[in-house]
């Protein structure tokens, strides 16, 4: 209780009235410092600008600028609690060197340009080689960016070179939900962190990667519930100190530890065989992928008793030896899976998608969860958690990659191409059937001389910064500037290792400087309305794109007219008047973010994604989807996804049902994959592996958090974690300069040894924030031949004294 | 692009990992901050060394009283009286300071004003190992044989964001003294006997209200018992 009446004493004495609420539920915030309660001093809602969590924040805006911060008692997610990012946000906007002009390279130097001329170049690019011309999105555009996207490149270019950064972030965990129940996304929800007596990190520091959620969590045992914690990690990080079981596992170690649970759950006979024999059915790998056969997600099926053979192997002792993880640790696992009376929730990030194996590891986990039974009842889950604040509304529900069509459709089905054709009232035939190419070789045909198989030539960057987040920099992207008839589009908000390669620089409005929606990892989507205007000439990146389309349909190119004749874009009042959106000056003149939305809708019931109304929104800190009317006509969100306490999909009876199962006929998959070695590991020359990822303090490529004063202070530079016995045999000392080095690219770096973070011997650790210390030019491209996300957690690497 | 910011000596030195390299962007001015105006001039611990505010002119009765309270000395300073008496302000302290620590008291400190002191919540001293500064000292007013404490640092827990149900550890990660900063339950407390309060946890501090105070030294070593008020 003490830091109740702490806060409280705190609020008198610096006589702040704004955060006056106190805690509720076991929930904390801190006061708002910055701003003046008085009149012209405004809050409103906005879901934080960072991470996948979904926090909301109040904005408080005085004179057309953000002043103030604020948790957001209102929200379900954080109960009025940010995190240090979170508290800062506002600041993310004030950056001093915010882009303000749109500038052309000329001659090789940056040059302003007007706004007129910078729709005009990419228009021209774009008429005269669609097909060559490719859109690389973001899980932090919002919902009606994305939509807006994907409608100008599939349903306007007839083109599917559209892919988004969540490719090099969660598409693991996608392929890992849709081999499992056939459709994207959790079934769970964060309402599991209340009820869970068991919470499993995979591979996942959550206290520094979410650590709302993780104080979620562990705020329970402050109010005396007992809830026990287990860390599988490869390094002891900030999460394994509040943890009950710290299990280190060795770099890929963790196909096997899924399997030795399954092992067990068989062995013991401790497995829900009521739950498998009524929901389940088992699936493995057919023919292993090569250049005649593509990767086959859907396997082949397999008996029960196949099953318990392909996992009889997995001893503990054999995971042991595979996984590092002493045997005894496994059998205790292998015996909180069996018992029905405990509540386990899997949680996972990173270290499961950014993986070789990673629809692997994800099928592999939702198995043991399945076979065991600890599914779809309040705390029994398995949930991925996101990175980006929309990866999961923008990119996997509207389908901003390369092979998908809004609501979870395929653009290789035709009849999802003419369901998606009659909604965007587009001729039929529009939408190509081929995918388009995913983001590493989207970057790749970009990085290669057009006359060598490089067939795209123009590339239009929006909301990411992938000269510093593409694996293996070199190869993927830097050559790019030696390639002269190659064009880079960057829409950014501030000057970035992007930007740094780009032929046009568009300046963006960001956040609150405009009308969004975005949606979480728990399936919530969340929405804001423009708070203040951008600075100088930056505009809505949805606007660059409508513009874009409108001048390409002055050009004649047909794409960018629909049935009826009509620009794809035609927006109209009431009155049907059109409004001309395309021209700035009248694009606040409707709401039109609210018309892509409600325009997408129709989309979200194609496979139970069900969103509600535009204004519903509004009102909403959230609502997670599916979303249905109720008779009386409110809107009911929905929590657990199969469940038939919670689902209004599933049928009266049926208890669970995986209604859009992949074997059709209800049930999920539990699947068997085996152990498999990565693709580089230690060796004589590189012994070390290394592992890469964020801080609590920077976010992604730290192009916003570098640039808040507080966050850049308390972690100015990356640096490489180093375990002291490593250390010492190298006679390497804290803070000296180390030269990280793989076969792909070196840089140099401060060592930190018995940090936040602390490798095995054998590992390092570097984040990858620091735009002046670039550690993805030492990082492997190689991906997971499923979801073709590469994996930045392992790759073979020396250490180099300097000097 | 704007072409990348000249490092400057403080840039260099900044943070106790990795001694090289600047950071990447101007910073936001410190008007332009909203929600924490806390690391600006008028941060609300700053208390280092300002006289009271002149007492109206109707209270002012017999001969003004002299009272000092204690400034933010650089790293072996003497006993406050000596030291005003002894130092020359030949700047040649803030010269040396590889970290641009050290500046001259402004003109609010009076009769101390534009001898050399630390703003710990600008620039704090970095606890450097071969101690320039007094190395540079002629007048002797900054002494090797004199401890290097400065002050001490405290932490506002109602203010920390590691005591509020977040998670932060950056000034004990970040603290150049070994031992000064324990974590205990993930939470930071400072040893007051080890500090020597050099500011830099409270100049990294990333609460949205800077949850470091830092008190600069009442009385340091050789002071006479009379030379002003205790600060408790």
């Amino acid at each position: 209780m003490n830091a109740v009446i702490d806060r409280r004493e705190f609020l008198k004495q610096t006589a702040l009235a704004t955060a006056t609420a106190a805690a509720a539920g076991g929930a904390f915030s801190l006061p708002v410092l910055g701003g003046q309660e008085g009149a012209s001093l405004k809050w409103n809602k906005a879901p934080c600008r960072f991470c996948g969590t979904g926090c909301h924040v109040m904005v408080g805006t005085e004179n057309g600028r953000v002043v103030a911060i604020q948790g957001d008692q209102k929200a379900d997610v954080n109960k009025g609690l940010l995190c240090v990012k979170g508290y800062h946000v506002g600041l993310a906007l004030y950056g001093r060197d915010r882009l303000t002009t749109p500038m052309l390279r000329k001659d090789g130097r940056l040059v302003p340009i007007s706004w007129d001329e910078a729709i005009n170049t990419i228009a021209i690019r774009i008429a005269a080689s669609p097909k060559t011309f490719a859109l690389y999105g973001s899980g932090q555009w919002t919902v009606g960016e994305g939509f807006a996207g994907n409608k100008f490149m599939k349903a306007g270019l007839g083109s599917n070179q559209i892919d988004g950064n969540p490719r090099l972030c969660m598409s693991s965990a996608v392929t890992g939900f849709l081999s499992t129940f056939g459709v994207d996304e959790p079934p769970g929800v964060y309402d599991d962190l209340d009820a869970c007596d068991v919470a499993i990190m995979w591979g996942n520091n959550m206290a520094e990667m979410h650590p709302v959620l993780f104080s979620r969590l562990v705020d329970r045992r402050s109010r005396g519930e007992k809830v026990t914690i287990i860390d599988f990690t490869t390094r002891r990080t900030r999460t394994s100190d509040l943890a009950d079981h710290l299990l280190l596992f060795k770099p890929h170690g963790d196909l096997a530890i899924a399997n030795g649970v399954a092992h067990l759950l068989i062995r013991n006979n401790s497995f829900d065989r009521a739950f498998v024999e009524k929901h389940c059915n088992f699936r493995q790998l057919g023919a292993k992928p090569d250049e005649k056969t593509p990767p086959d997600m859907l396997g082949v099926p397999m008996t029960f008793e196949e099953y318990a053979r392909a996992v009889e192997p997995y001893t503990p002792e054999k995971v042991e030896e595979l996984s590092g993880v002493p045997a005894d640790k496994i059998r205790m696992l292998g015996e909180m899976f069996g018992r029905r009376d405990l509540k386990i929730n899997s949680l996972w990030c990173m270290g499961m998608n950014q993986h070789t194996r990673g629809t692997a590891i994800n099928c592999l986990v939702h198995g043991i969860h399945l076979l065991s039974g600890h599914f779809g009842k309040p705390g029994d889950a398995a949930t991925s958690l996101t990175g980006q604040p929309s990866a999961c509304g923008t990119v996997r529900e509207v389908g901003t990659l390369c092979h998908l069509l809004p609501g979870g459709r395929l653009v290789a089905n035709a009849e999802h191409r003419k369901e998606a054709e009659e909604l965007w009232n587009v001729p039929e035939g529009r939408i190509a059937a081929k995918p388009g190419y995913h983001t590493i070789e989207m970057f790749k045909r970009f990085n290669t001389p057009t006359d060598q198989g490089g067939d795209i030539t123009t590339l239009w960057v929006q909301v990411t910064n992938p000269s510093q987040t593409l694996p293996n920099l070199q190869r993927n992207f830097l050559e790019k500037k030696s390639l002269g008839d190659k064009f880079l589009i960057v829409s950014d908000v501030y000057p970035t290792a992007t930007t740094e390669l780009a032929d046009l620089i568009l300046p963006s409005a960001m956040w609150v400087e405009k009308n969004g929606m975005y949606g979480n990892s728990e399936r919530r989507t969340q929405h804001w309305f423009k708070l203040v205007e951008p600075p100088g000439e930056a505009r809505d990146d949805c606007w660059q794109l409508i513009a874009v389309s409108h001048k390409l349909l002055e050009m004649g190119v047909d794409g960018m007219k629909g049935r009826d004749g009509k620009w794809i874009f035609h927006t109209a009042e009431k009155s049907g008047r059109e409004v001309p959106i395309w021209n700035w000056a009248h694009y606040y003149d409707v709401n039109v973010d609210e018309r892509l939305f409600e325009e997408y809708r129709p989309f979200t019931t194609k496979k139970h994604k069900n969103l509600a109304p535009y204004q519903e929104y509004v009102k909403a800190r959230g609502l997670r989807w599916p979303v249905v009317q109720q008779p009386d006509g409110s809107w009911r969100e929905t929590r657990w996804r199969f469940s038939e306490f919670d689902d209004p999909f599933v049928a009266k009876g049926r208890e669970f049902q995986f209604y859009h199962s992949v074997s059709k006929d209800d049930k999920a998959l539990i699947w068997f994959r085996p152990h498999e070695f990565p693709p580089e590991m230690p060796d004589k020359d590189y012994p070390f592996w290394l592992c890469t990822g964020r801080v609590l303090e920077h976010w992604h490529s730290g192009s916003m958090t570098r640039r808040i004063p507080q966050l850049h202070r308390a972690v100015p530079r990356a640096y490489v974690e180093m375990n002291r016995e490593d250390a010492d045999r190298l006679g390497i000392r804290n803070s000296e300069v180390v030269t990280v080095k793989s076969r792909r690219g070196q840089i140099d770096l401060p060592v930190w040894i018995g940090g936040r973070g602390d490798p095995k011997s054998g590992e390092v650790f570097v984040p990858f924030f620091d735009e002046t210390r670039l550690i993805n030019l030492v990082t492997l491209d190689e991906y997971d031949p499923y979801s073709r996300q590469p994996d930045y957690k392992k790759c073979a690497v020396t250490i180099v004294r300097k000097g | 692009m704007a072409g990348e910011p000249r490092p400057s000596r403080r840039d260099f030195l900044r943070g106790r990992l990795g001694r090289a390299g600047a950071e990447p962007h101007p910073r936001p001015e410190a008007p332009a901050a909203p929600s924490s105006g806390s690391h600006g001039a008028a941060a609300p611990g700053a208390l280092g060394g300002a006289l009271p505010a002149s007492p109206s002119p109707d209270r002012q009765v017999g001969p003004r009283r002299q009272v000092t309270l204690p400034v933010h000395r650089p790293p072996g300073a003497v006993h406050e009286a000596a030291f005003l008496a002894g130092c020359t302000r030949c700047n040649d302290c803030i010269t040396v300071c590889p970290v641009d620590a050290i500046v001259l008291a402004p003109a609010r400190f009076r009769h101390a004003a534009g001898t050399p002191m630390i703003d710990p919540y600008t620039s704090p001293c970095r606890m450097c190992t071969d101690i320039p500064c007094i190395a540079a000292c002629k007048p002797g007013v900054l002494r090797s044989d004199q401890p290097l404490k400065m002050g001490v640092a405290y932490i506002e827990r109602a203010a920390c964001l590691a005591y509020a149900g977040s998670f932060c550890t950056v000034c004990s990660e970040q603290c150049p003294v070994p031992g000064a900063i324990e974590l205990l339950s993930a939470r930071p407390h400072i040893r007051p006997d080890i500090c020597t309060g050099c500011g830099v946890c409270a100049y990294v501090c990333p609460a949205p209200s800077n949850a470091i105070v830092v008190m600069p030294l009442a009385d340091r070593a050789g002071a006479p018992s009379n030379a002003g008020p205790e600060l408790t």
